[in-house]
Parts: C-alpha cells; sequence; structure tokens
C-alpha cells in the first residue's frame, strides 16, 4: 500500500518538479483522480500526457535505482565504442528519451545524492553516447588478447579488419576464406573426435573473434554457411590429410567460381552497356565496378567516368587515381555536388554490400542518394553484384543493422606538418561523430542488377537461388 | 573413464617466441660482481625490490606469448633458473614456458649480440621479439600494441620489424658522478610518423665517418619526404622481427651488436637499391604464403597509386614519385597468381613519450628507475605482526621509501627515499637517504649513508660514512670509516684490514 503512493508521489514529481515534497500528498488525489477519468473523454493531449507519465514513472523506477549506481552505467553509456553489444543498445536507446525530460528533475530532487548525482551528470556529460544509434557501435579490440585458441593468422584479420586495411565485401570474404584454408591446413583432429564435427566448433572461435573485429558481412556469412555445409558434409572415412585438401579445394573453387568468374561473367555483360561516348558515373569504390570499366577501357570502347565521393572514407579518390593511371577521362566529385553533372550522366555503376529478397540494394552510405537523383533524372542505375551476395531476408531500412565508420579520416594526409593522430576528429563531451557505413537502395530507384546469372530487374531478385538451380 | 587431456593443445600454433637476453651488465660493475663463488647476474639485480627480469617477463605475461628463450652466461645458468622455475618464489610465472639457454663467455671478452642469435637461430623458428633483460617497459604501452603493429604490417605490405623508443631522459646534472654512467644515451634517429616507419639511425661509425653532418641518401627522401629528426629518442632494445632476418644476419657475418650495428643496416634495406636486391628475397620469402595477396586488390582502402609496371620500368627514384607508405599492387585487371606485391621490407617504429620507461643498463639508470618507482609508492608499515615488530617505533621513515619484508630497522633510525631489501638490519641512530640497499645488509648504529648503492650482504661499520659509494657484494665497511665517491670491491676489503678506502 505504501509503495504505489511512494511510486506514484515519484511520478508526481518529475512532472511537477517546482513543487515541494510537502504537497504530494494534496496533490496525489487530483492526479489520481484524472488518471481515473474515462479514457474517452480525455483529449488526444491528456491522453498523450498520461501515456507520458506513466512511462516517465516506469523509467523513473529504472531511473532511481541507475541513479543510485551513476559510475556503472554512466561508464557503460559514455563507451558505446567499448560496450555496444546489439542487446545493450536498444535498452539504452529506449530508456534514453523517456529519462531525458525525467533526468534532470529526477537529480534536483535527489537531494539525499547530491555527490552521486553530479558525478553521473559529469560522467554522461563527457560522452553521453550515440543516443539512437548506439546499436551500430563499434567493438574496441586494442589491447585485448584473444580468448581461446585464435589461430595468429586470424588475430592478424582480425586487425586488418578493425583497421578497415581490409575494407569491401569482396575484399573481406576472399581475405576470410583464405585464411580459414590456412587455419584449416594447421588443425589438426584431437583424439576420439571426426573433422567434420570438432573443426566446426574450431572453427567458430575464430569466426567469433573476427566477428568481434567487425561485424560479419552478409558474404562472409554465407561464405561460412557453405564452408560449414561443406565440412558437415565431408567423409568419416578420409584421412585427415585428405579431407583437409579437399576442404581447401573446395575453398578455392568457392573463390574461384562465385567471385572471379563471376567477376568476369558480370565484366561482359556491363560492358555491353557502356557505348562510346558515354559518361558513366560511379559512387565510392566498388571492386567489381572498377574491374568494369578497366575491362571496357581496354576493350577498346571511348567513354569518361565520372568519380562521386564522399567522407569520411574517401574510396573514391583511390579509385580515381586507378582509372587515370589507365588513361581513361575522370572527374571526381563530392557527393552533394551530384546535382550539377547527373544531366549529363548516361548510365550509373554501383556495387553493392549485399542484395535482398525485396529488391533492395544494401550499400556504402550515399549510393541510395545517387541511385534517387539519377532514377529522378531517367538516368538507369545498374548495380553489378555476385549472387554470393544475396541474402535471404527482407531489408527495408538501413538502420536495424549497420556499421560506424572508423572516427575521423584514417587515410587523411594533409596537412602533412601535422601528425596523423591529431588530423583525427574524436568524440567530445558536445560533440558525437555519426557516420554509418551502409545504407539502402529501395527496388524503386534501380533499373537492373547485374549478375553472373543474368541482368535481373530489381522486383525479381528473389528467384536469383532458383536461377542458380541452388539454395544460395 | 572420461579423457580429460588438453583437447587443444597443439591446435594454434604459438605465434610469437621471445627471446630474453641478459648479459653480465659491465656497466653495472661492482654491482654484478661475485659474491664470493656466487655470480650475481645483471637480471636478478633488483629495482624497488624487484629482480629486474621480472618486469620484462610480466609484461610478456600480459601480451600473451608464452614461448620464452632466455639466453644467459653460463655462470648465470642456475641462479636465474632457479629463481624463473621455483615454486616459491613470488615471481613464478605460470603460463609462460622458459627455455634457459646459456652462451660461454666471460666478462673479459664481451660477445655480440649479433652472434648470440646466430648461435641459436636453430632454436628460433618464428618470428621473434628480441628483449633485453633490463627493460623497465611503460605502463600504458602493452606489448601487445607493439605485437598489432607488427602483425598488421608484416601481413600488409612486408615489413619487417617493428621497434620501440623511449624519449631520454635528462637527469638532473650533478645528482649522479659522470662514471656512473648516463640514462639512455640518445641516439639521432630519422623516421616517418605518418606510417611509422624508421629510416636511419645515427651509429658511432657514422659519427666516426663525419662528426658535423648527418649523410643520408636521396632515396630514402624522395619516398619519405617529410620525415621527421630528432635526438631525444633511446632504443629499448624491444624489436619484434620476421624470422627471415635471422638469415639476413648469417649473410652478414661482420656485425656484432644488434642494436648498433644490424638494425642500422637493416633500415637501409628499404630505400636503397643495391641492397634491396640482393636481400630483397631473403626476406620476401615467406611474404606470399601469408599476405592477402588477392583480398587486397580487391579492397577498396588500398594501393591505387601506381602501376607495378611503372615500378619497374623506372631507373632511378624520380621525384616526381608520390611516396607509398602502403606497397605497390598491380592493376586489377591483371589477375596473374604469379604477380607479387612489392614488399615495402621496412622497419617500423612506435615512439613512446608519455610514461617513464627505460633499460636499467648502468648506475645512472639503475638511480633514477628506483627514483620513479619510489615516487609513486606510498609507504606503510607492514601489517604483518612480524614484520611489524622489526620495525621500531621511534624509527622514522618517509613515505617515499620501500622497506622490503623481514627488514629490522633500529631505534631512531632515519630513512629517506629510499629502497632497502628483504633480511636487512638497519642499526640505531643510522641515517639512510637516497639509498638503495640490496637484501641481507647489515649498517651499523650511527652509520651514516647518502646516495649509496650497497650490494648484497654488505657490511657497515657503526659511524662509518657512506658518500655516493657503491659496493660489491659482500663488501665489510669498517667501522668510523669515511668513503666519499667510491666503487668499492671485496678485494679491496681482503688486501688488508689498514687500507679502507683505496680506489679499486
Amino acid at each position: 500500500m505504501t509503495r504505489t503512493i511512494v511510486m506514484s508521489s515519484i511520478s508526481h514529481r518529475h512532472f511537477r518538479a517546482p513543487s515541494q515534497t510537502d504537497g504530494t500528498g494534496q496533490n496525489d488525489p487530483p492526479t489520481a483522480g484524472a488518471a481515473q477519468k474515462p479514457q474517452k473523454q480525455l483529449t488526444k493531449a491528456e491522453r498523450r500526457e498520461l501515456q507520458e507519465r506513466q512511462r516517465a514513472a516506469k523509467a523513473a523506477q529504472t531511473g532511481s535505482s541507475t541513479v543510485k549506481q551513476p559510475r556503472p552505467t554512466a561508464p557503460a553509456s559514455s563507451h558505446p565504442k567499448k560496450g555496444g553489444k546489439g542487446s545493450e543498445g536498444p535498452v539504452q536507446g529506449r530508456g534514453s528519451p523517456s529519462t531525458g525530460p525525467s533526468g534532470p528533475p529526477n537529480k534536483s530532487t535527489k537531494e539525499s545524492k547530491p555527490t552521486a548525482a553530479t558525478a553521473a551528470e559529469e560522467a554522461a556529460g563527457r560522452s553521453r553516447g550515440l543516443r539512437i544509434f548506439s546499436h551500430f557501435a563499434l567493438q574496441k579490440s586494442v589491447g585485448h588478447v584473444a580468448k581461446g585458441d585464435v589461430h595468429p593468422a586470424i588475430v592478424r584479420l582480425g586487425l586488418m579488419f578493425a583497421e578497415f586495411k581490409i575494407c569491401g565485401a569482396n575484399a573481406r570474404s576472399i581475405a576470410t576464406l583464405s585464411v580459414f584454408k590456412r587455419v584449416i591446413q594447421d588443425y589438426t583432429t584431437p583424439a576420439n573426435n571426426t573433422l567434420s564435427r570438432h573443426l566446426m566448433t574450431h572453427l567458430s572461435v575464430q569466426i567469433s573473434h573476427l566477428v568481434s573485429a567487425r561485424p560479419m558481412s552478409v558474404t562472409m556469412g554465407n561464405a561460412i554457411r557453405q564452408l560449414k555445409l561443406e565440412i558437415s558434409g565431408s567423409d568419416i572415412d578420409l584421412p585427415e590429410q585428405d579431407a583437409k585438401d579437399a576442404l581447401c579445394g573446395k575453398i578455392d573453387n568457392y573463390i574461384r567460381d562465385r567471385i572471379i568468374i563471376a567477376d568476369q561473367v558480370i565484366q561482359e555483360t556491363a560492358m555491353k552497356k557502356i557505348h562510346d561516348g558515354d559518361v558513366v558515373l560511379t559512387y565510392a569504390r566498388s571492386s567489381i565496378v572498377q574491374k568494369v570499366l578497366l575491362e571496357a577501357w581496354a576493350g577498346g570502347t571511348q567513354f569518361s567516368v565520372i568519380v562521386v565521393d564522399s567522407r569520411p572514407m574517401l574510396e573514391g579518390k583511390r579509385l580515381l587515381s586507378t582509372l587515370a593511371a589507365a588513361a581513361i577521362p575522370c572527374t571526381y566529385l563530392l557527393l552533394p555536388a551530384l546535382g550539377c553533372v547527373i544531366s549529363e550522366v548516361s548510365i550509373v555503376l554501383v556495387g553493392a554490400h549485399s542484395i535482398h529478397s525485396n529488391g533492395a540494394i544494401f550499400s556504402r552510405a550515399g549510393t541510395a542518394l545517387v541511385a534517387m537523383m539519377a532514377k529522378q533524372h531517367s538516368v538507369p542505375v545498374v548495380v553489378c553484384c555476385e549472387t554470393y551476395k544475396f541474402s535471404e531476408g527482407v531489408r527495408l531500412d538501413s538502420f536495424t543493422k549497420n556499421e560506424l565508420a572508423p572516427p575521423g579520416d584514417p587515410f587523411s594526409s594533409f596537412p602533412r606538418n601535422r601528425s596523423p593522430g591529431s588530423l583525427v576528429i574524436q568524440n567530445q563531451p558536445n560533440l558525437e561523430i555519426l557516420n554509418p557505413l551502409y545504407d539502402l537502395t529501395p527496388p524503386s530507384s534501380i533499373t537492373a542488377v547485374v549478375t553472373e546469372a543474368g541482368v535481373i530487374p530489381p522486383d525479381a531478385i528473389s528467384s536469383i537461388p532458383l536461377a542458380l538451380g541452388r539454395l544460395v | 573413464m572420461m579423457n580429460f587431456e588438453e583437447p587443444n593443445a597443439n591446435l594454434v600454433s604459438h605465434e610469437f617466441l621471445a627471446v630474453i637476453l641478459a648479459g653480465f651488465g659491465d656497466e653495472l660493475h661492482p654491482l654484478v660482481s661475485d659474491h664470493g663463488d656466487e655470480p650475481c647476474p645483471k637480471a636478478l639485480l633488483p629495482v624497488a625490490n624487484m629482480p629486474m627480469i621480472d618486469f620484462p617477463l610480466t609484461w610478456l605475461e600480459q601480451s600473451g606469448i608464452t614461448e620464452v628463450l632466455l639466453i644467459c652466461p653460463a655462470a648465470h645458468r642456475s641462479s636465474i633458473s632457479h629463481h624463473i622455475h621455483s615454486d616459491t618464489s613470488s615471481s613464478s610465472y605460470p603460463s609462460l614456458h622458459v627455455d634457459v639457454q646459456t652462451y660461454d663467455e666471460s666478462p673479459d671478452e664481451p660477445v655480440g649480440t649479433c652472434a648470440v642469435l646466430k648461435r641459436f637461430s636453430s632454436r628460433i623458428q618464428r618470428d621473434f621479439v628480441i628483449l633485453p633483460c633490463d627493460f623497465i617497459p611503460p605502463e600504458d604501452l602493452p606489448l601487445s600494441s607493439l605485437l598489432n603493429k607488427y602483425r598488421v604490417e608484416s601481413n600488409l605490405d612486408g615489413a619487417i620489424v617493428t621497434s620501440c623508443w623511449l624519449k631520454a631522459h635528462d637527469a638532473d646534472k650533478g645528482a649522479v658522478p659522470e662514471e656512473w654512467g648516463r640514462i639512455g644515451s640518445s641516439v639521432p634517429i630519422i623516421w616517418d610518423k605518418k606510417s611509422g616507419t624508421l629510416l636511419h639511425i645515427d651509429t658511432p661509425d657514422d659519427r666516426d665517418r663525419n662528426f658535423d653532418e648527418l649523410e643520408i641518401r636521396m632515396s630514402l627522401l624522395s619516398r619519405y619526404p617529410v620525415a621527421s629528426l630528432s635526438s631525444k629518442y633511446t632504443d629499448s632494445h624491444v624489436y619484434v622481427c620476421k624470422r627471415s632476418v635471422l638469415d639476413v644476419l648469417h649473410h652478414r657475418s661482420m656485425f656484432d651488436s644488434f642494436r648498433e650495428e644490424f638494425l642500422p643496416w637493416l633500415c637501409k634495406i628499404q630505400y636503397q637499391k643495391t641492397k634491396r636486391e640482393k636481400y630483397g628475397r631473403v626476406l620476401r620469402s615467406i611474404m606470399t604464403k601469408e599476405a592477402q595477396v588477392l583480398a587486397l586488390r580487391h579492397s577498396t582502402l588500398f594501393g591505387g597509386s601506381i602501376h607495378a609496371q611503372d615500378l619497374s620500368s623506372r631507373g632511378s627514384n624520380s621525384p616526381s614519385l608520390k611516396p607509398v607508405p602502403f606497397s605497390v599492387t598491380s592493376s586489377p585487371a591483371h589477375l596473374d597468381e604469379g604477380d607479387e606485391p612489392l614488399a615495402s621490407l621496412r622497419i617500423g617504429i612506435i615512439t613512446h613519450d608519455t610514461v617513464f620507461a627505460c633499460r636499467v643498463n648502468n648506475i645512472a639508470a639503475l638511480l633514477e628507475a628506483n627514483r620513479q618507482f619510489l615516487s609513486r609508492t606510498n609507504y606503510t608499515l607492514p601489517t604483518d605482526p612480524d614484520n611489524r615488530a622489526l620495525i621500531d617505533a621511534k624509527s622514522q621513515i618517509s613515505s617515499d621509501s620501500m622497506v622490503g619484508s623481514s627488514t629490522k630497522i633500529g631505534e631512531r633510525a632515519t630513512i629517506k627515499r629510499s629502497v632497502i631489501g628483504r633480511h636487512c638490519v638497519i642499526g640505531k641512530m643510522s641515517r639512510v637517504v637516497g639509498c638503495i640497499l640490496l637484501d641481507h645488509c647489515v649498517i651499523g648504529e650511527g652509520a651514516k649513508l647518502e646516495g649509496c648503492i650497497l650490494g648484497r650482504n654488505t657490511k657497515v661499520g657503526a659511524r662509518a660514512e657512506l658518500l655516493r659509494s657503491l659496493t660489491q657484494a659482500g663488501y665489510e665497511a669498517d667501522a668510523g670509516a669515511t668513503i666519499r665517491n667510491e666503487k668499492l670491491e671485496v678485494s679491496d676489503w681482503t688486501a688488508g684490514p689498514g687500507e679502507e678506502s683505496d680506489e679499486e
């Protein structure tokens, strides 16, 4: 009984913060009475206020427990990059908008713990963490010694992923598969165990280390799934070395068939789309689009390229130098200037990180803008994508799963007389850097997807597994 | 019956082998001279009451390296091995597997580190980390950051060594006598900050050849036009090296010291064409197996500056060449499997400026290291009642001193800014200021010690005065003696009762 009064008086405090504690007793009945009013009679605003109050009351319960321990939670929120696991993120995201308005009055009334409150405020002020996209956070792997039996090559690969030295869907899957070949070759089956069963657990340890360095891409997931299928299907009676060689052979075949040869087929198909005198526009840097352009130029077609780039990754610069070295006439501009040139473009070629059943393309942040602009100006948007990037799910937005770009501009080199550390923008008490890496291009902005199975319109993408005759 | 063997014992080969080099410690004479028949190895000389070798071993343990090869002189083998492997000592290392190997050396003919490495190169079969036994690592630089830099760079563009350089510490002039050496003599180096590449180390030979000028090659400058030059850094002698570096060492047999001769020579390979052609093949031999060549060709943030064909057609390095810290990849259009990326063969460098760290290879460094540890401690009386009883209530021990266990401190003794070892006896009314006393010392009543370092089992008679002196282990100073600024050896003492203040 007493408890309910206390709870409602707390909730009451949050919204009548100026009123003093002695007034709560009298104010209680009117609040309770107001709550008792039948829902229909409340106006929309009152209903909303009631809802807010209830939500604040709920948050106050959790808020009172969190203010009591300011230290553990404030550091938890101030290190979004350290502890930003998916489960913690949404809880924070949900909790924080409601604790927002009730936060300051909460602290002002809890005079019994002034030091704790100021400590919490100070800790929160230091780095509040991303409020809405905290689940994008990168996980730090610096100074962390690998748990379990992680193969040294996997440790190195994890480092390269975390530092973005190997970046791009194709690059990451090729790198992962090559390293897995080494891991498999160095693996010995322990006694009383079979290769097909134990190797999977061994690989899972390695995979979790890689995921802690950087979240897994769709391509890596597909490749690993295929590898696990092969492992479980390997013959028990084979001698160990033969089984391992067979697995490595299958990995090689996968890389060759699904990536290298697929790229060659896509090159030939997409080359036909580029005619003499065309102006091709591409965004950031895709390994397959680069191959297409170089191959088309080598085939004798005369065209020019517009490379659109954006910060912080600035991958377009590298594409530009590669194309310029091949003597292709290029123009380079940043994304905001796209509107000036779009009317001269004849075709837009972009790459993808993954394609989904509903026809949406998950690609470098900014591609959606390019595709949308192009569609607006009736420029065909052609996405070059291998079939192994196909993901069964339906993706409707880029918020549920995304990643943050590395802080600052790790590859900026100017001005040269300053140390690279000082050129990187850091998170500050009143500044949080939010740089999502990927965005979603809806199928309505895409004209066609070129895969090694053919040129497919976006609404037919879900038939790719069927076209390949197998489950991807 | 269930089989609980270690399932994953050899599933993962260990990545690095740590090689700890323990020498004689010539500059720490007479502290490392024999105590009677027993040697006092430099590696076991305590800094802040912890044997010196514990510092690098703890550092290794934290970084996750488990295999250690410790190379020490034959005479020191038993004491060092006893210290590391005994379970009762407080400093046992459960996760380290230490292999103690010896080489024959006498204090008169020092053996260079290169010779030692060549001798043991058969035991070193993978990438290794060289550590000196006297390195005090900084607290905010874990070894894993050095290892991570090496891991990434060796895979990415074929770096061969990663080194760590510390800011040389300026001691106060006059606090330490000149003959006790300087802490961390700094060496001028040239390095590139952006990619962390060490370009040039000034060797004593270079200085002999040309004292006034620093000679560097144009090819170095054209590759790295924005390089930094500083003479404030000193080498920590911590190197993470590729295995193939040892193969190159075998080719160059005239090198004696790793730090002074071999490493500066290695720095030159990255920009001198002739050296590169000669040794590039040796150094690159394992690279293609580990490097992610195909993946890097597809990586969006990699390379893209120059074609491999342009590189080979260049005669001399043209100034219009953009410096490429990453290795050059050939155009992805040429997907030949045989194409090797051009390895940069560079030496990485991590500079560390903040927290104190040094190599304790001479007396001044020993004093400074102890002083640094003292400035961080806060002396409190021991809680253990037995130890507590040994320390007299009327003694004055300042808060920036350290007293080892089982040490008896007499009435009205004064201890300031000192490190006192275990099982010492400090007599009544004595004054110990700014000293380092090793274990089992006995200080007589009324003795005054200032700025001294006393070896093990030193006995100082009553009312003796020692000022800025060093004593060998087992030395006995007579009562009433007055000794200033001297290095005292046992041989002086056994020479005769009347001569106590002779020099060595």
